[in-house]
């Protein structure tokens, strides 16, 4: 176990410096020049150089490949070239942000996935219908949803605010969005795991002891859908704490996704890098957590299957 | 589920009777799910829309005199424009087919693109092994932790806007979860007999990979595109949303949405009309999909509880 984690360990953090030299390199090709965007009106090629200066964006590349990296292994992520505070100052809050919708809508889909699969497994009249909902929840993007649930409950009925913002009305919607997108991988999972589960040899001897269904569904074959659940909500906990860009900025939530767009926008190249870099360790760290409380759960994955 | 359990199979029953007959049904309704017929037909109709977009009017013609109401508003559903007009008096429906064109023609491409990219690097990981398997999946492991809208968002702001760029992204985004399962599935063949019988008999490495491999891997593919293509179309929509796709004029179901975001209070057709193009065009892949995933028998399971 120790050794595995280790490795996960390891690789995990090689693929987010991996993420983070991919996303350097790729900020240094995009074309547009920081200092202009920074003085758009300044006429003097001075003023721009002096900007240049300051920012160090004059050195060779290699060198500011190597400042950056240097500054990133002490936990700095540089200045912003806009607002003139530290990234990580930036960040933080919005990160915050983004989780409270991260949190919510992976509760959202949780209990409207969850619901789905166990009605679809065990009421043979509901699946049909089930697997309609799944279908067509899988098919739309989350801005359309988003989009849809706006008109409907905002515009039309006058029920949830279409101003955006981060308070406790604000975030119904967009938690809405998350978890009904979400719930059809959750509904999958949950009703493919029930129907191995129900097709297992120690079902059938639970069967055969004439323990009664209702024992055998909480005792047996729910706590086996917990161990293949754990691991898409890290995932999922990890990938909207990424950013869940649309659903931000069809909302007007201000987290981390919303600064992303508006950092690129403005060539705010610290920013956009730290939201990268930020995202990608969210990813990797909540796989990482996953994959241990499943090991834990059901010892039979201890082993590592790559 | 549970129906299929009882009733044994009568061993012979009389050539050409009834239940032949409901036994050859059965055995084609297993090979064309009723899933898998919806899909394709539905997958059909959209590339004859593809095909013939032109048909459906000019999606670029701003009619401002007629296409618009007398306060400059777009136009509801009439005979005359079917699906209303947009904003700047441009027929919704021309609109409408050239975005599905758009979508479709995403669809196709980037599929096979980010499929073969995905599974050259998983067989050759899963394959040789060694180095060249540590350098192919740590690449594929950052390909994995790229937060996707964000990496698509820098990688858009190095090209211009177009199909290409749509697809480039995608490809670079969509390679690496194909990888993973080419790799994964490799592995668990590498030590199957006919690929050691093989080996022993001096195959050479490429011909074990292309003739022993490859077929097993096919089926994999073939299962997984409808769901990477489903995706691609959702992925071109956002990011032709976000403004990082397929900028107007050109129409895209993505961008036309965008505009319909900002008639959202007077004019909701403009969201509604693209958003149901993109819902039904996933749903017939995700159709096919699942239809492909009805044929495999390893996937039949019988309920022990008799539900």
């Amino acid at each position: 176990m120790a050794r595995t984690l280790i490795r996960r360990i390891a690789f995990g953090v090689i693929a987010v410096l991996g993420v983070a030299v991919l996303a350097f390199l790729l900020e240094f090709v995009v074309p547009g020049d920081p200092a202009r965007a920074i003085a758009p009106r300044a006429q003097s090629a001075a003023v721009l150089e002096n900007i240049r200066i300051q920012l160090h964006l004059n050195r060779p590349l290699i060198i500011q490949f190597l400042d950056y990296f240097g500054e990133l292994f002490r936990g700095n992520l540089g200045t912003s070239y806009v607002q003139r505070q530290s990234v990580t100052s930036l960040i933080l809050p919005r990160l915050a942000t983004t989780g409270y919708l991260a949190l919510a809508g992976v509760i959202a889909e949780v209990i409207i996935g969850g619901t789905l699969g166990i009605a679809s497994t065990l009421y043979a009249r509901l699946r049909a219908a089930v697997a309609a909902v799944n279908l067509t929840l899988l098919a739309l993007p989350q801005f359309v949803v988003g989009l849809v649930l706006l008109l409907i409950f905002g515009f039309r009925l006058h029920m949830a605010p279409v101003t955006g913002g981060a308070g406790l009305a604000e975030i119904v919607l967009p938690a809405l969005t998350l978890g009904l997108v979400g719930a059809p991988w959750y509904a999958q999972i949950v009703a493919d795991q029930l129907a191995d589960s129900l097709a297992s040899a120690y079902v059938r001897t639970a069967v055969a002891k004439g323990l009664p269904d209702r024992y055998i569904l909480w005792r047996h074959v729910m706590r086996n859908v917990l161990s293949p659940a754990i691991t898409m909500i890290g995932m999922d906990l990890g990938a909207y704490l990424s950013g869940v860009v649309t659903v931000e900025v069809v909302f007007g939530w201000p987290g981390i996704g919303l600064l992303a767009v508006d950092s690129l926008q403005n060539l705010d190249r610290p920013v956009v890098m730290g939201t990268v870099i930020v995202g990608a360790i969210a990813v990797v760290f909540f796989n990482l957590v996953a994959d241990v409380l499943r090991m834990y759960i059901d010892p039979r994955t201890m082993q590592d299957p790559a | 589920m549970a129906s299929t359990t009882a009733s044994p199979a009568p061993a012979a029953s009389r050539p050409g009777g009834a239940r032949t007959k409901r036994r050859d049904r059965a055995a084609r309704a297993a090979r064309w799910p009723g899933t898998l017929i919806a899909g394709t037909v539905m997958l059909a109709v959209f590339a004859g829309v593809a095909v013939a977009a032109p048909a459906f009017g000019n999606p670029l013609h701003q009619n401002l005199i007629t296409g618009l109401s007398p306060s400059g508003l777009p136009l509801g559903l009439s005979w005359a424009h079917p699906l209303g007009t947009d904003a700047l008096g441009r027929s919704e429906l021309a609109r409408l087919a050239y975005g599905i064109r758009t979508s479709m023609v995403v669809a196709i491409v980037s599929n096979v693109t980010s499929i073969a990219v995905g599974a050259a690097v998983g067989l050759a990981a899963g394959f040789f092994r060694g180095p060249v398997e540590a350098v192919l999946m740590r690449i594929t492991d950052v390909g994995l932790a790229l937060p996707y809208t964000l990496a698509a968002l820098v990688i858009a702001g190095l090209m211009t806007a177009g199909l290409t760029r749509v697809i480039v992204i995608i490809t670079a985004l969509f390679w690496a979860y194909p990888a993973r399962l080419v790799y994964g599935e490799v592995l668990r063949l590498r030590h199957r007999g006919f690929v050691e019988a093989g080996e022993a008999m001096g195959a050479s490495g490429v011909s074990i990979a292309s003739r022993h491999l490859a077929p097993h891997i096919f089926p994999l593919l073939v299962t997984y595109s409808p769901l990477n293509a489903a995706s691609a179309v959702v992925f071109e929509a956002t990011l032709s949303y976000l403004g990082a796709g397929i900028n107007p004029p050109t129409a895209s179901l993505g961008n036309m949405i965008s505009d319909g975001q900002s008639a959202l209070s007077y004019a909701p057709h403009l969201l509604l009309v693209p958003a149901v193009a993109i819902l039904l065009i996933t749903m017939s892949f995700l159709l096919i999909g699942e239809g492909l995933k009805a044929r495999n028998p390893d996937l039949r399971r019988v309920s022990w509880l008799g539900r």
